[in-house]
């Protein structure tokens, strides 16, 4: 398997991840780039013990956390727009209700404050523990439960408008 | 909104979102600068084996699947015999059908080919990251649902390039063609010259020259025949704001001292998005052109799925109020 082949097969996955991390998509672009070159010069690492996709999945995250702290008080360079190729890739029988209620939530998503925004996608979508997200994000456990708490406020706060 | 309802929205997000852009070349490029440095040792081996296992549990991309034809109506030829009844495809088989056949090809796992009267089309590649057919004439409507770039066309005018979508394709006897994408986004390419095709949009084809201009749908009639004749002016006077992917379009192919022209023309219809200006713009910059296609991509997405429930602004995507 060539390294290219196995950039396409992950590709949309490690995207999705960096879009909503980073709320911005051209940053978004960026850390997966960088996420693809980490794995190249990281392979050696991975030996087998876990799933490949749980090694990137956790090496992506990694990339894109360490990236904002580096960055430190960097100004997000361009408004958050949402990815209307997430959403066409909605089916027939799909109707707009559905597609609608994702675009804005995407959109709801991308407009939350940093941090919040970090505890939501890795809690709520990503599925990681609150123990793994304070170690993670370099917070306590019970600031990333009153993080998620916020974030989910917000957001329904949002979408009801 | 309840927080059952919010859960529910969020399991429904897709786990997946196709980058807006092919991000291999920068990647491939960090690579040979000396991200790539390192051979390639054991640990190759179970890298390899644990992605390929994942896709296979994944159900879909690293399995071989049998192309499966049917006959839709009447009796299509499938190499040099008429199909009664379900079959497989060969790599190398053609598919051809008559005033009064038509059939259906089953696209590995991940979609189906509907192949349209006066047909002629042929399996070129049958591989878990490649599904390629030829389409010498005639008409198809495709519809996958996968990643970007495993599912393409030849035809004499270039090849269409899934991004994720559903289309029709026809194709005259001269190579003549036109492609119309009702859902997600097509890529067209002949040698250099690309065309991004979403949803709502048609592009015409052409041997040796490749993809045109594309327009909307619902674009004025004296917009289409400025584009087909590449009269610059008259496209620019006829455009709506509706009428955006043409002109970012024609941004790119116009030389670059009429490039002002299309981008000032653009720019009022559709106010580029922030981080766009105009000098990297008429430089022809990706990561510029790039947003200003997110913005405009995304208007004429809000418009069409929205179309009957709300107003939608063509400059803006907002709702009207």
């Amino acid at each position: 398997m060539a390294f290219r082949d196995l950039y396409r097969q992950h590709a949309g996955r490690v995207y999705a991840l960096c879009l909503r991390l980073t709320g911005d998509a051209g940053a978004a672009a960026e850390r997966t780039q960088d996420v693809f070159v980490r794995v190249w010069d990281r392979l050696s690492t991975f030996r087998g013990e876990s799933a490949f996709g749980s090694w990137l999945h956790r090496l992506a995250v990694n990339v894109v956390l360490n990236e904002r702290r580096t960055s430190g008080r960097r100004e997000r360079r361009v408004t958050p727009v949402a990815d209307p190729g997430l959403l066409e890739r909605s089916r027939e029988g799909e109707r707009e209700p559905t597609v609608v209620l994702r675009m804005d939530l995407e959109q709801a998503i991308a407009a939350l404050p940093e941090g919040a925004r970090e505890v939501f996608v890795l809690y709520d979508i990503e599925g990681f523990g609150h123990a793994e997200i304070a170690r993670l994000v370099g917070i306590a456990e019970g600031t990333s439960k009153a993080q998620l708490f916020r974030a989910r406020r917000l957001l329904r706060e949002s979408l009801d408008r | 909104m309840n927080e059952r309802e919010l859960q529910d929205a969020v399991g429904r997000l897709p786990k997946s979102i196709e980058p807006p852009r092919d991000l291999w070349p920068g990647i491939e490029a960090r690579l040979g600068e000396g991200g790539g440095r390192r051979a390639r040792g054991w640990y190759w081996i179970p890298l390899a084996a644990a992605a390929a296992l994942a896709g296979v549990l994944l159900g879909r991309g690293t399995a071989n699947a049998p192309w499966r034809v049917s006959p839709l109506a009447g009796l299509p030829i499938v190499g040099s015999a008429p199909l009664r009844t379900a079959g497989t495809l060969r790599v190398g088989q053609w598919v051809e059908t008559d005033d009064s056949s038509r059939a259906l090809i089953a696209v590995g796992w991940i979609g189906e080919v509907a192949v349209g009267r006066r047909t002629r089309i042929q399996l070129v590649v049958a591989r878990p990251d490649e599904h390629r057919l030829a389409l010498a004439r005639g008409v198809i409507a495709a519809k996958v649902d996968a990643e970007p770039r495993l599912f393409f066309v030849e035809t004499p005018a270039g090849t269409a390039i899934d991004l994720g979508c559903a289309y029709t394709l026809e194709m005259d006897s001269l190579g003549n063609g036109l492609l119309h994408v009702t859902a997600g986004v097509v890529e067209f390419e002949a040698g250099s010259r690309r065309a991004k095709v979403p949803m709502g949009a048609l592009v015409r084809t052409r041997p040796r020259i490749g993809p045109g201009i594309p327009y909307v749908e619902d674009a004025p009639e004296a917009l289409r025949r400025a584009l087909d004749t590449m009269d610059v002016k008259g496209a620019l006077a006829a455009a709506r704001a509706e009428d955006a992917i043409s002109l970012w379009h024609l941004l790119q192919r116009v030389d670059a001292p009429r490039r002002g022209q299309v981008y000032d023309r653009l720019a009022s219809l559709v106010p580029p998005p922030p981080g766009v200006t105009r000098a990297a713009a008429l430089a022809l910059e990706p990561e510029a052109l790039d947003r200003y296609w997110t913005l405009i991509h995304r208007i004429l997405f809000r418009r069409l799925i929205l179309r009957g429930v709300r107003d939608i602004d063509p400059r803006t995507g907002t709702t009207v109020r």
